[in-house]
């Protein structure tokens, strides 16, 4: 077609054990523009960047850069090739200057070994004065703000002479005002020659910023469109446009009163003003993107962390849990994020694990009874369906999908009646996770209810009953499934 | 052992290293102590044509010396249990006796009031040590390294580093006495009686109740823990507390038996606790073994100390095979406890 790529995916395949990560990618970055790379939560979109990195090896497909096929064996090559990114976590050293930072690597010497700090001082002060930034080279890091730092990632790369810099979704951490700032310094850097590769979740920056963009979803490449040819609405079906098995076996529960109701609740900026109420037997799902402020919410009301003000109900009468056990002894409970750090003791056994939160039950005199124990431990190992050897097995040997088994083992066995699940079936099996939503259903239907956190829309789609969007901690809108679509809700947190 | 078989099920490359891992968590201090005593026995009297070691008079001074050793050592393992370590035992011990001295001696104060004071003392610097960790977050290492050296510094103030002899009669028999005495003469030392007592407790809290569930939780997975409603801090804190007074404890049945006290009683307790709980089968990273394994462990240790010198070993190199038991010990943690998956 005549046009100038300076990169070119062709054919990218990436798996990791059980899951295709990227599938079959193939696309071009024209030359001195800000290309846009969108997708959900999983699309493979970090894949992409670690492999334009060199973080990951393909296992399949090739890449070229100018025309020439490349391979980067390790982040050092990609930098040398000209590719820098910033990384949403900026990877920085903390104490030092910032120019000693923008050097880092790569110092500037004098004579075979002495550091040239001057000459080091006087070229990081021209870069920043280029940027039009407000920055002292001589200060530490640790002393910036997120912005700045971002800002002093992004001069490391210009230092290092890069081509193509990729930006691993930076607005996620900007104020509005920092983010307009960074919107001139990208557009700048597109000036200068240098062709920027930017992933977000929000289309808005897509369209203000983008030159071009492709879209991602479940590892697959859809489409690169230039940004004047599409409409947002166009872009959020490309995101979130598949179609929808019957992987979810969705049963109504037992629909009761109100149990929780939330109101006002406010935490510092990541909760504002958030009211909802939940009514029992209902699965009520909290939808948006990462860092929208979702488990934030479960953990503010479980008593993990302090609220600034807001009223929590539980059975209609106001309570106020100072700790998590508070929180737990009231009939709550969590199911947490990090299944292997936080859900599951790993060196402690199946048995172990499932009655840990509710030792009284097992326990006759305050003495733990250990056939009562293996009574219990058997009867959930088999409620759940937990595939392990042996009761005694540390649960570190099973699978991921088990693993999450014992982790509602232990909560059914505490009998929680208003249980948190937080991305209960991320990185499991399909196998696995249909027995966890058909958990949910008897959980339901026992009168229990679920509050489902996921970044999964067709599974918030495919077992809530009412859905609530956040976006940056807030309430964006409550939807009754019958009336909400992927589309509605991607609109709702975008 | 079931957890033998389901490891090695899994994968049977990992026979030889869980049946090592089964045999040093559970048995090997006291085969260790056989086997010691059947070295030491024979050297013995190759060395002198009789027998000095096989003797009970022998190995009733290395249970009196262990008791004092493993009631301190109980306090390092539970610590160890959640994944801590405390380095201010065995100042603790030393601080915590001279100012039983100097209120005992010196002072005039009746002894079971300065018993009590002991006591309070010992939970009044574990509460430090604990509070210091838990709630100020530093690190058990660095706090308890301080602590260490506060200990040392009052206790040589107190004392000008001059021992004080002669302790009050009245606590003789907690370090000097026997039970049954007048029927089977002086064989079975009331301190080796309270150091299994605190043993046999402590094992059973640990195994059998809601707080030992929950020490060895904390050990496994602090963050685990805290998800499943534990207070984590709270059992940081209570542990270092339980410590001190066991320090205490052992400080007082040290200063009865040696009827004397000095800034170097308890010195070093904190490494042979160490030592002890690791031969005893508790895991450094916290979250595993038997507290009744440090027991052995502190026997094992003392029985080969004490077999040394009967063999007329140099006490220097004696110093040096501590050095390389230690290593041994924590190299015998590390490939147990390697990761197996």
């Amino acid at each position: 077609m005549g046009k100038d790529y300076i990169l070119s995916l062709k054919g990218i395949t990436k798996e990791f054990p059980g899951v295709k990560a990227l599938d079959d990618v193939s696309l071009n970055i024209e030359r001195g523009t800000i290309h846009g790379l969108i997708g959900e939560n999983g699309a493979g979109k970090s894949t992409l960047i670690k492999i334009l990195g060199g973080i990951y090896q393909p296992n399949g497909g090739k890449l070229e850069q100018d025309g020439k096929h490349v391979s980067f064996a390790t982040p050092i090559d990609a930098r040398r090739a000209g590719i820098s990114v910033v990384h949403q976590e900026i990877k920085l050293s903390e104490p030092l200057s910032v120019a000693e930072n923008m050097f880092l690597g790569n110092l500037m010497l004098k004579g075979p070994q002495m550091v040239d700090w001057k000459g080091m001082r006087k070229r990081a002060q021209e870069i920043v004065n280029e940027l039009g930034m407000n920055i002292d080279v001589t200060v530490p890091v640790e002393s910036l703000t997120v912005a700045k730092k971002q800002v002093v990632a992004i001069m490391q790369a210009i230092n290092n002479n890069s081509k193509i810099l990729i930006m691993d979704e930076p607005s996620a951490v900007l104020t509005d005002r920092e983010l307009e700032s960074m919107f001139r310094i990208v557009k700048d850097l597109r000036e200068k020659g240098i062709t920027i590769i930017y992933i977000s979740h929000r289309l808005d920056e897509v369209f203000e910023l983008c030159d071009n963009v492709s879209v991602l979803r479940d590892g697959k490449h859809i489409d690169t469109l230039p940004v004047a040819e599409v409409t947002k609405q166009q872009l959020i079906s490309m995101m979130v446009g598949r179609e929808m098995g019957q992987e979810y076996p969705k049963e109504v529960g037992t629909i009761g009163d109100t149990i929780l109701e939330v109101r006002n609740l406010k935490r510092g900026n990541v909760l504002k003003d958030i009211s909802f109420s939940v009514k029992a037997g209902e699965v009520f799902g909290i939808s948006g993107l990462v860092g929208a402020g979702r488990t934030e919410l479960a953990r503010a009301i479980l008593g993990i962390d302090r609220i600034d003000s807001g009223e929590i109900y539980v059975r209609g009468k106001k309570v106020h849990y100072h700790t998590f056990a508070d929180a737990i002894r009231d009939g709550l409970g969590l199911i947490p994020e990090d299944r292997k750090l936080q859900g599951l003791v790993q060196i402690m056994s199946v048995k172990k694990n499932t009655t840990l939160v509710n030792l009284d039950r097992v326990s006759r005199g305050g003495v733990i009874s250990n056939a009562l124990e293996t009574q219990y431990g058997n009867e959930y190992k088999d409620k759940l369906r937990v595939a392990t050897p042996s009761l005694e097995t540390e649960v570190q040997y099973l699978s991921g999908g088990n693993q999450q088994k014992v982790v509602i083992a232990k909560w059914l066995f505490q009998d929680a009646e208003i249980l948190f699940l937080d991305e209960p079936t991320r990185g499991i099996d399909v196998g696995a996770k249909t027995e966890i939503y058909r958990l949910i259903n008897q959980m339901v239907k026992e009168g229990k209810t679920v509050i489902l956190i996921s970044s999964e829309m067709p599974e918030i789609l495919g077992m809530c009953d009412r859905i609530m969007v956040m976006h940056e901690g807030r309430k964006m809108g409550e939807l009754d499934v019958a009336e909400a679509t992927q589309e509605k809700i991607m609109a709702l947190c975008v | 052992m079931s957890k033998q078989t389901n490891t090695s099920t899994l994968d049977g490359r990992r026979n030889f290293a869980s049946t090592l891992s089964v045999m040093s968590k559970d048995y090997m201090s006291v085969v260790g102590i056989i086997l010691l005593a059947i070295i030491f026995s024979i050297g013995s009297y190759v060395k002198n044509g009789e027998q000095y070691f096989m003797t009970i008079s022998n190995w009733k001074n290395i249970m009196l010396q262990s008791s004092t050793v493993a009631i301190v050592a109980l306090g390092q393992s539970i610590i160890l249990l959640t994944g801590n370590f405390d380095l201010s035992l065995g100042r603790m011990v030393a601080m915590i006796s001279c100012v039983g001295a100097v209120l005992m001696k010196n002072v005039g104060m009746d002894p079971n009031l300065v018993i009590l004071i002991m006591f309070g003392l010992g939970a009044l610097i574990g509460a430090f040590n604990g509070f210091m960790t838990a709630y100020v977050r530093i690190p058990a290492f660095i706090a308890t390294l301080g602590t260490q050296y506060i200990c040392f510094g009052v206790a040589k103030l107190l004392t000008q580093a001059t021992p004080i002899p002669n302790m009050p009669e009245s606590i003789g028999w907690l370090g000097r006495g026997y039970i049954f005495d007048n029927a089977i003469g002086k064989v079975i030392p009331i301190s080796v009686i309270m150091m299994l007592g605190v043993y046999i407790i402590a094992q059973f809290v640990t195994s059998k109740t809601k707080t030992g569930r929950n020490i060895y939780a904390v050990g496994g997975s602090p963050e685990a823990a805290f998800f499943s409603g534990i207070n984590v801090k709270r059992y940081y804190f209570g542990t270092f507390v339980l410590a001190g007074l066991l320090c205490a404890f052992g400080g007082l049945i040290l200063m009865s038996r040696l009827n004397s006290v000095a800034i170097t009683n308890g010195q070093n307790y904190e490494f042979d606790a160490v030592i002890g709980s690791i031969i005893g089968g508790i895991a450094l990273a916290g979250g595993k073994g038997r507290v009744i394994g440090t027991m052995f462990g502190c026997i094992f240790l003392i029985t080969m100390f004490n077999g040394f010198s009967q063999l007329g070993v140099d006490p220097f190199v004696q110093d040096v095979l501590k050095g390389v038991v230690l290593v041994a010990a924590i190299t015998l943690d590390v490939v147990r406890n390697r990761k197996k998956s």
